[in-house]
């Protein structure tokens, strides 16, 4: 398979995150055959590809959750992922939280801040102002004292973000953060991040199925198939070429610039 | 002392595990049951009847430590098959549970003189709760407890997302093991009182019972103690006054308590015992 790319030429310093020849299998079945990329810092980075395609094992095997056969994956230069995790941020794709679990959002949020010593007698006036300032940046304050599996699909992916930006990391890794949010929520939600993205100069790495929202915000793109089919500007991956080479199929992407979902295409699935 | 010498130094002894090893539990079981291990504290309790049997083959007079030493063998069998082994959960701790029983059965039907052995643990006894008891129940307990109070929030993150506990730098395999080790030592120690078919309930209904009345986490851990502590001694002096078995006291006490809680949480407090998704 052939691997498009457009160039952008930037020093070794300037790699936030650097994977080489990237292998994993999974259940005897090769999900990652040799992936290799370089994600630049301050790019909102896409990654696109069919279900099984390998993004959310590549995104697990970033933050050292998916030990790979062979390769390398380098955080900020760093080879020893443990050392570097201080610096990232994770969002998983869902937590399976049990509802007789019965953990605030404000105690979930405390653990974070490793100010948790004493959270289980006190409550902390300078954390809850830290907490409360964080959850008002994604408008979602009210639910602070609610428990944390009893949120909706959208309230809990902001709780997670939340969650990952306390630390003001440097590099923001999103698996598919729209799972179980409804379409507008969607819409909003790719705002907020990329909102999230330039306020905070971060790198973000977003794994998502929504093209015509990738086509919009991101700066980078990746199209995954077991390995990097293409990669670039959205312009150059998310033309009808590209996209057959990484989902094997027709897809037409909707490239919209107004605040509307495109009808039918824009969403491979 | 004039309170204390009337009553029976076996009574004292009992409540003093009994208060011990009560909120121990009742802190475990929080974690417990959130993480949906309830049966594989049933199972490793009843791993301890083998463990019983083969001290008794063996030639202790005092199967304590056997029966700690196959409880934990047991635990390391459940966490072996289950990585190694397509088998689902609930079969494997199934299996080792019926497994275990049956052995320690067989082993104790063939000990002539150890046959009464087999209803003492299996419902709890008073009676054989000795002085070196109390002091390991003791001992084990403040550093049990003062290992759960150092982790309580990386078992906390541990319990919402093993994921999101690794990326914050939580040693998720380690906390793993230590508290399937940690479980397993407290529930065989708290066999003697309680016994093997009672003993899960210390773990589950403290839990429980705070639940239905806490808004959040910090509010269900202290609940959770303090009806532990409460069945534990309610219990024990419910057995010694009214000579009747001291786990199903205990048991009871902490049920009563359970009824309370969730008679409280629809009548006064108005709130759902189930949280909906908004």
């Amino acid at each position: 398979m052939s691997v498009t790319h457009t160039t952008c030429s930037h020093s070794a310093a300037d790699i936030a995150v650097s994977v080489r020849d990237l292998r994993v299998t999974l259940g005897g079945q090769a999900i990652l055959r040799g992936v290799n990329m370089h994600l630049h810092r301050g790019q909102l980075v896409a990654l696109i590809g069919p279900n099984g395609s390998g993004k959310t094992t590549l995104l697990r095997a970033m933050v050292g959750l998916q030990k790979p056969d062979s390769g390398e994956v380098r955080l900020f230069g760093e080879s020893n992922l443990k050392k570097a995790l201080p610096r990232v941020g994770y969002v998983p794709q869902r937590l399976a939280l049990d509802r007789s679990f019965i953990l605030s959002v404000r105690e979930f949020l405390a653990l974070r801040l490793r100010e948790t010593q004493h959270w289980f007698w006190h409550r902390h006036r300078d954390t809850d102002d830290r907490l409360h300032a964080a959850m008002a940046e994604l408008g979602a304050e009210s639910l602070l004292d609610r428990p944390i599996a009893a949120l909706s699909g959208g309230q809990l992916q902001r709780v997670l973000i939340v969650f990952a930006l306390l630390k003001q990391p440097d590099l923001l890794l999103l698996d598919e953060p729209t799972a179980g949010v409804d379409s507008p929520g969607e819409q909003d939600f790719y705002e907020t991040i990329a909102e999230v993205h330039r306020k905070h100069k971060l790198t973000v790495v977003l794994v998502s199925h929504d093209l015509s929202m990738v086509y919009r915000h991101a700066s980078w793109v990746y199209a995954l198939n077991g390995v990097v089919c293409c990669e670039g500007s959205p312009e150059h991956v998310m033309n009808a070429d590209s996209l057959k080479e990484a989902y094997g199929l027709n897809v037409t992407p909707y490239h919209h610039h107004n605040h509307s979902h495109g009808p039918g295409g824009g969403h491979a699935q | 002392m004039s309170i204390f010498s009337d009553i029976e130094p076996f009574m004292l002894r009992a409540f003093a595990v009994a208060v011990v090893m009560g909120p121990l539990c009742a802190l475990l079981g929080v974690f417990v049951t959130a993480r949906r291990m309830a049966f594989f504290s049933d199972t490793i309790a009843h791993g301890a009847l083998a463990g019983i049997g083969l001290g008794f083959l063996l030639g202790f007079e005092d199967p304590t430590w056997p029966m700690v030493l196959f409880s934990l063998l047991v635990a390391a069998a459940i966490l072996w098959l289950k990585e190694h082994t397509d088998l689902l959960t609930d079969t494997i701790m199934a299996l080792l549970l019926s497994g275990s029983v049956a052995f320690g059965i067989i082993v104790l039907s063939m000990l002539k003189n150890k046959r009464g052995e087999l209803h003492r643990y299996l419902f709890g006894d008073i009676l054989s709760v000795g002085p070196d008891d109390v002091w390991l129940a003791v001992v084990l307990c403040a550093a049990i407890g003062a290992w759960l109070f150092a982790k309580l929030s990386p078992l906390a993150l541990l319990t919402a997302s093993e994921d999101l506990a690794h990326v914050c730098g939580v040693r998720t395999r380690w906390l793993n093991y230590a508290f399937v080790l940690v479980l397993t030592v407290v529930i065989s120690l708290s066999i003697r009182l309680l016994g093997i078919i009672l003993v899960t309930s210390l773990v589950v209904i403290p839990p429980a019972a705070a639940r239905n009345l806490a808004r959040n986490l910090r509010q269900q851990l202290i609940l959770s103690l303090i009806i532990g502590l409460f069945g534990g001694a309610v219990g024990t002096v419910a057995s010694y006054h009214w000579d009747i078995p001291c786990g199903p006291a205990i048991v009871m006490a902490c049920i009563a308590v359970f009824i309370g809680s969730l008679l409280a949480s629809k009548l006064w407090l108005n709130r759902p015992v189930k949280a909906k998704a908004v």
